[in-house]
Order: structure tokens, then sequence, then C-alpha cells
């Protein structure tokens, strides 16, 4: 694996800057993480994480509504934005010679949003954020998986019980009063990190970044951040089925794990390949080829770091095959890699596939900045970028097992079933 | 307010990789990119082996067969196969459109002489097993009955059914319809194999960690000694059903309504390439475009409002998109078709012009950051014949745009007037206020 550079400063204000130069394309990828997601909302301001996102491209005191977009794309640029459980991120990449370009742009909006904001803005955006949630949940078949998961694995009251999207009530309660306090209290220097990587000269760009963010006051304030504490396994079978407008049935099951940055997670992350990534995983062969009762297989451990994270297999039955039957064949595959671990030849695929993908994914600067903004953020250790492959080799088969043996347990498991609300559709 | 943007500094040159193009003795064409700062490479075979060569009663053959070549060869069974290539860290994929087959992979550079070797056994030599027909067949049947519960795929696959006049092959999906892929056999998949995989008719892409010499040297070990002749696609006039009209796909409890508005567009050859595709991403293919804009930013009736052409061979749709709450349908859909007809009476300025066009031509570098996007920067040079220098003259033909062409591209393919207007949606609500919007005549259909 190509070596990823990395070179760290810290400004006065608290700001974390992560520098990792490739003059390979002329291009110039800037990343900010923000130390805020949805676990960070009050009761009653579920969603509000993401609506704020939005709030960040309607203008700053110098930036009018719509700019930040136009600038970025007439300098050649692509921008975006997204909100997830722990974090919020803001990225743009453009061609080299722009960089100044976006950091001007991302410290406007970090030191003066709030001048900008109006009611209506806030309005509009409501409305397409609520339009977004109509899209990818409301009307969508299966599209409140994800929020009924996170309800069932995680006690009301934890940060992790509710959904990024949020709901529709508290979209609609949602204020200017609310966006002026999220900023003042989460849009500071002191709780961000900012990555520039690609084809740039770091004196220079530490000289911009100085210029633009070295002069916005950090918040002394930060709140301490919420207490994620839940107890590392649910302590009793948890089942909901839930009759829809879907044509075949789909079966979720999740597990609370450790958090992502343990041992264990990297553990189940190398299990979770075995599982399901490729058409010679454990799932796939069993489940789709052999026995030919399911459709599709997923397996994901997702990468969050409060209190436990979660490992979820997703399963989608055949026609004519009874959920019950498909839940069991599921089940026992995991327990089979639980009980057995998984084979040399297992890891060896994984461990392969791994590194193709890694290298995959840091070809493009814009994800090798936005992995130094992630480990930054959430371990305080950019250099993890350089250690991604070599953890996962280290797993091995003992690991494997002694991971799911402690997690994939039915006292641990919540199984979300959809059925088809027509039976005759099934 | 513009003053405080920071002015950019000096642009360095970025230029399109240079490639070399090979003709082997057996037909096939080889096209190689070497990219000496990269560790991995993709390699993609393109067929003329797309939905284009099937016939209409076979309708699904094609992406059959191409799905089908992942499950083995004849040395090595399903189960095998995947075991083989995934052990090297090597993915393969394998899919069809209407216009071509690809089957391929990006991997390490090291395993370029054992991927390449199993992607020629698994193209010459697949095994094309009943049983894993069987279930191919099956999950895409499941995959079409799983879509037509989706708004967006629903949507998508009636707007094609009927914008284009009846009996027109594009007026269905590429990879056929339940009607057809019922009907098909194995026998169907391995005689349209036999007759349309071969050399004549396929073209292969490295693009990354390679030396030249070598790639060549490995694809004449592996693909030199495949045989044959392909017949090669059919060709189509494609026509348009009618003029405006509303169809409503009835979806009860639909809480928003999938609009699909337009009417067919342009082919890949079409002298007015440029300037259509500056147009449409004005209209609706960046964020700042005019759709977005007004029916987002402006009205919040939607998360995102765009429009594109599907320029093939033939001459596919020009579609304009949205997702809109049921409430703000109808206005929603009189928004988007103004913005089609202020296209035509209201072209931009310069400076919304040079917005636009200045994205389309900085953003090429980052088009070609990975071998992948490489790869498939190749691909419709090799598919559709176009001239070597394509990539090298593309931002200069961008930036001849001018208002004049991209106001003579939205009169001459742009026309609101004869849009279809497709949603899906629930038309106990819906029905009544889109008769009584006169947008056109309404019919109400069901979903398949």
């Amino acid at each position: 694996m190509a070596h990823v550079p990395i070179q760290r400063h810290l400004l006065d204000n608290g700001l974390r800057v992560i520098l990792s130069p490739d003059p390979r394309a002329p291009l110039v990828a800037v990343n900010l993480w923000y130390d805020v997601g949805s676990k960070h909302e009050k009761p009653g301001k579920t969603g509000f994480a993401h609506l704020f996102e939005h709030m960040m491209f309607q203008g700053s005191a110098n930036v009018e509504k719509g700019q930040h977009f136009s600038l970025v794309q007439a300098a050649g640029g692509t921008l975006n934005a997204s909100t997830w459980l722990d974090r919020t991120n803001y990225f743009e990449t453009l061609p080299g010679h722009e960089l100044e370009l976006a950091l001007w742009l991302e410290s406007d909006r970090m030191a003066s949003l709030l001048p900008a904001m109006t009611q209506e803005k806030l309005d509009n955006q409501r409305d397409v954020v609520k339009n977004e949630r109509r899209w990818s949940v409301d009307n969508q078949p299966y599209g409140d998986w994800d929020e009924r998961i996170q309800a069932l694995t995680y006690p009301e009251g934890h940060p992790y019980h509710h959904s990024t999207i949020g709901s529709m009530e508290d979209l609609t309660a949602a204020s200017l009063h609310d966006v002026g306090e999220f900023f003042a209290t989460y849009y500071a220097p002191n709780n961000a990190v900012l990555t520039v990587a690609g084809d740039f000269t770091p004196d220079d760009a530490l000289r911009m970044i100085e210029r633009y963010f070295g002069p916005i006051p950090a918040n002394d304030e930060l709140p301490p951040p919420p207490d994620m504490t839940v107890d590392p396994i649910l302590g009793t079978p948890v089942r909901e089925l839930v009759r829809d407008t879907v044509p075949l049935p789909r079966i979720y099951l999740a597990h609370r794990i450790p958090p992502f940055g343990t041992d264990a997670f990297d553990a189940l992350d190398v299990a979770a390949d075995v599982l399901g990534a490729g058409r010679a995983s454990r799932l796939y062969a069993s489940l789709v080829r052999e026995q030919r009762v399911a459709q599709d297989a997923s397996v994901f451990a997702f990468p969050i770091v409060g209190g436990a994270a979660m490992f979820a297999v997703w399963v989608t039955a055949r026609p004519g095959v009874a959920p019950e039957k498909l839940e069991a064949a599921t089940i026992a595959e995991i327990d089979r890699l639980a009980s057995d671990g998984p084979t040399e030849a297992d890891l060896e695929r994984v461990n392969n596939l791994h590194a193709a993908h890694a290298a995959g994914t840091l070809e493009r600067i814009s994800e090798r900045a936005d992995r130094l903004s992630m480990y930054t953020c959430l371990f305080d250790d950019p250099e993890r970028i350089n250690t991604e492959v070599s953890r996962w080799q280290a797993v091995d088969a003992g690991r494997v097992r002694d991971a799911l043996s402690a997690s994939m347990r039915p006292e641990n498991r919540v199984t979300l079933t959809y059925v088809p609300a027509k039976e005759a559709a099934a | 307010m513009t003053s405080l943007r920071p002015p950019a500094s000096a642009p360095r040159e970025y230029r399109f990789p240079e490639f070399a193009h090979h003709r082997l003795d057996n037909g096939m064409g080889v096209w190689l990119v070497p990219l000496p700062e990269r560790e991995l490479v993709s390699i993609h075979l393109l067929t003329d082996a797309g939905a284009a060569t099937e016939t209409e009663a076979q309708a699904g053959v094609a992406s059959l067969t191409a799905k089908l070549l992942v499950t083995g060869t004849q040395r090595l069974d399903a189960g095998a196969f995947a075991e083989t290539t995934e052990r090297l860290g090597i993915e393969v994929g394998s899919e069809s459109s209407w216009d071509s087959a690809r089957a391929g992979f990006t991997a390490l550079g090291s395993k370029l002489e054992d991927g390449l070797a199993l992607l020629a056994e698994m193209v010459r030599t697949p095994r094309l097993d009943a049983g894993e027909f069987d279930r191919l067949r099956g999950e895409r049947l499941n995959d079409i009955l799983q879509s037509r519960a989706d708004p967006g795929r629903l949507a998508d696959e009636s707007f094609l059914r009927e914008v284009f006049a009846a009996d027109e092959p594009y007026g269905r999906l590429s990879g056929g319809s339940p009607e057809t892929i019922e009907a098909l056999a194995v026998d169907d998949v391995r005689a349209f194999h036999a007759a349309n995989y071969a050399p004549d008719a396929a073209d292969l892409v490295i693009a990354g960690a390679i030396d030249a010499d070598g790639a060549l040297a490995a694809v004449e070990r592996h693909l030199g000694s495949w045989t044959g002749t392909a017949p090669g696609h059919r060709h189509f006039r494609p026509a348009q059903r009618g003029g405006r009209r509303v169809v409503l796909v009835d979806r009860p409890g639909s809480v928003q309504s999938e609009l699909r508005v337009g009417h067919l567009g342009i082919d890949r050859h079409d002298p007015r390439y440029f300037p259509a595709f500056v147009m449409a991403a004005l209209l609706g293919g960046v964020f700042g475009s005019r759709l977005n804009l007004r029916l987002r930013e402006e009205l919040g009736y939607t998360y995102g409002a765009r429009c594109s052409f599907d320029p093939r061979r033939a001459v596919g749709p020009f579609t304009a998109t949205a997702a809109v709450q049921t409430e703000v349908t109808v206005d929603a859909i009189r928004e988007l078709l103004g913005q089609l007809e202020r296209m035509r009476t209201d072209p931009p300025d310069e400076a919304e012009l040079a917005t636009v066009r200045d994205y389309l031509v900085g953003v090429f570098p980052l088009r070609f950051e990975t071998t992948g996007g490489i790869a498939g920067a190749i691909e419709p040079l090799a598919v559709y014949d176009l001239p070597s220098d394509w990539w090298q003259n593309y931002r200069h033909n961008l930036e001849s745009v001018g208002t004049d062409d991209v106001h003579r591209a939205a009169l001459e393919l742009v026309r609101p007037d004869e849009a279809l207007v497709l949603l899906t949606g629930d038309a106990d609500r819906l029905r009544g206020e889109l008769e009584a919007a006169e947008l056109g005549p309404v019919e109400v259909i069901p979903a398949p």
C-alpha cells in the first residue's frame, strides 16, 4: 500500500489541521469534520444536525445563498456535505489552483453563518429536508429500517436511539433560535478538523489556513460529549414485525458490538466481509446460491464510536420462502462462523479484497481527505489511515471467533421482519 | 459581495492520459492506458452483445447472458470461480446495456496476468450452467417485482414504456420484461453467447499500473487465440408515442409523486451533442441549474430536480426528474414545464452559461482520478467509434458552445408541448386535480 504522507498542525484556536500533499493530479481536496452529529441532538430536536448542515449552504456574511455551490462549481470543483450519527462533514474537490477559494468559503461560514440566516431560508430548507425524508424513508419500500433498527437496538434516551433524518414533527418545530444556538455551540474551530489533500504546497496552504481560520474564536465552553453509556449486549431478544407494501419479505438482524476503533470491532469488520462481501461470501454462497432461500444478503458493521456500535445483517427472501426459514438459515451461517471461525481461505479472500478496495478508496483525494479527517476527529490519530490494512491483516481466526461468540448471541439480537401487507404478493 | 472571493493561482496543465489502440489478428481491439504512478489496474472487456443484439421475442437474453458469465467456467463451477477470483482480490462484474456488454474488474496491478487469464477463460469458455441460469432468471424476475414497488424505478420503467411508440425496443428496460424473461431457457443464453461473444465484436481496455508491451503480450497470450465472428447489433429509428399527455401510474398511499417529464432526445452521434450537453446541464445538470434552483431552493417542493439526455446508438430519451410531495404535485408539474419553456424563450446570458460551462470544463481532470474512470472514458471511443482525439478536443468543444448554440439546442431539443408527463402517485388524491389542471389528456393506469 502506498504510504499517505501526513503533516499535523494545531492553530491557536484549537483547529486541527491535516495536510497530505500528492502532486499526481492537479487537484486538491478540502475536507472538514465537525465533531457533531445526530447523537448530539436534544430530545424533541431529532433531525436538527442534518437540517443545520443544509443551512450551511444558505450563505454566510460574505457569501450569498447558492453562491457556495456556484463558486465551487464554476471553478471546476465538486462539493457536498453529509451528517451521520457521530459527525458532520463538508468537502470540496477543486483544481489545485483554486485551493484558496475553498478555504475562504469554509472559513466564512465557520466564522459568520448567522448574519445570513433568515426565516425564509429555514422554511425552504425544512421543506427540502422533509422531501428528502419522504424520498429516502417514507415513500420507499423498507425505507424506515434504520430508524426502526436503531430504536430497537439502543434504549430510549440513548443518543443512537433515533436516526439522523429525524421526525417530521421535530423538523417542523426547528426554529431560527435553534440554528443560532447549534452554531454557537458546535461550529467552532476547536470542534473541527480541517484536512487538505492533493496538489498544493504545504507552506502556502498553512499560510492561507492561518489567514482564513486563525481569527475565528474558539468556543471555550464546548459541552461535554453526550453520555453514550449502554450495556454491551441487549440482554434479551427483541423482535418486530412490520406489514408493509413490500413485494418480498426481508429480515434485518442487528447486534450491539464494541465500538469502532477497538480490536474487537476490527475482528467483526473482517467477519462482516467473510459473511457478506462477494459471491464467495458465506451468506451469498449458502443462502443465495446453494439453498436459494435469499434474493440477496448484506452485512455491515456500523463504524460508530459511542458506547456500542452495531452489526447488521439483512437478507431478502425469495418468493415462497417463509421468513422463519430464511431467518433460521441466516443465523445458522452466523453461528457456524462464530463456532468454527473463518478458514485461512476466508481470511486470504477478505484481506485481498479489502486491500484492493482500500487502494481504490485512496485513489480519490477526496476519500483520502475524508479518512484523515475521520481518524483525527474520532481518534485524534490520522496515522490510522496507514495502518488500516495491517490492522485488518492482523485479525486471525481466533479473534473473529471470539468477537462473534461474544456478540452474535440470541439475547443480543434485534430481529426486524418486513412482510408484504398483501399476503398474496408473497 | 463576490469581491472577497480570493483569486485563483496559475492553473496547472492537465491532459487526458496517452493511450494506444491495437487490433489483434482475430479482430479484437485493444486499448492500453499505462499509468505508471498507479497501484491499480482496471480491465474492461466490451462486446457488441447488448440488448441491441437480441430479438424482441428474447428480450432480456443479453442481460442474462452477461450476468451468467460470472457463474463459472467449464473448468471452475460457480463457487470455485468466485473463490478463485476473490482470493486474488478481484471482484468480477459483468453486465449489459443497450449498446454493449461489459465484463471486467479493478485490482492491484500485480494481479494483471492472473486476472486477465480468468477473465478470458470466463468469456471464452463460460459454464452457462442450467441450474445457475434458473437461479439468475428467478433473481431477475424478483428484482423487477421489487423495482415496481420502488416509486422511482417504477416511474423510470413506466416513462420508457409510455414515451416511445408501441413496439419500439427502447420502450422497455434493456434487461427485458417479465413476460420475455420467463420464456427464456438456458439454451437461449448458450446460443446468444455462441453467436455474439466473438473477438471481432470485442474491445479490451486496460488502464493503470501496466507496462504497455507486457500488457499487450499478456492480452495476446490469453485472447489472441480466440476465434469467431459476430453479426453485430440491430439498427433502430425510434419514434415517439404522441404529443403532450399526462399518465398517472397509481401507487396508493404515496406521500410523494415521482415525476418524469420529457420526450425523445438525441443519439450518440448527433452533431448537437456538445450544445445539448451544456444546455441540459444548465437546465438540470448541476446544483445551481434552473430546475433545481426553482423547484428546490426557491419552492422547497423536492430534494432535487434534474434533467438529462440519454444518448445511445439510436435516439434515447430526454427526461426531467423530480420527486415532489403529493400536495404540490400539480404546481410542481407546472413549474417544471415552465422551466422547459423558459429554456426556449429565455436563453442564458454569457454569465449564466459561463458558470455551467466552466464547471464542465474545469471538472475534467476530476473525472479521471481513478483507473476505472479512465477505462470507462475509453469505452465510448470503442463502442461508438468516436475519433481517437475525442478527449483531447473535449474541453475545446465545450468551450466553443456559445449562448446562441444553447438557445438553438433548446429550441430544437426541448419541446414541452410534446412532452409526456408521467408520474407515480396516489390516484385517489391526484386524479381530479390533474384533470382540472388542463395539462393534457389524463390517463390513470395501475402499476404493473
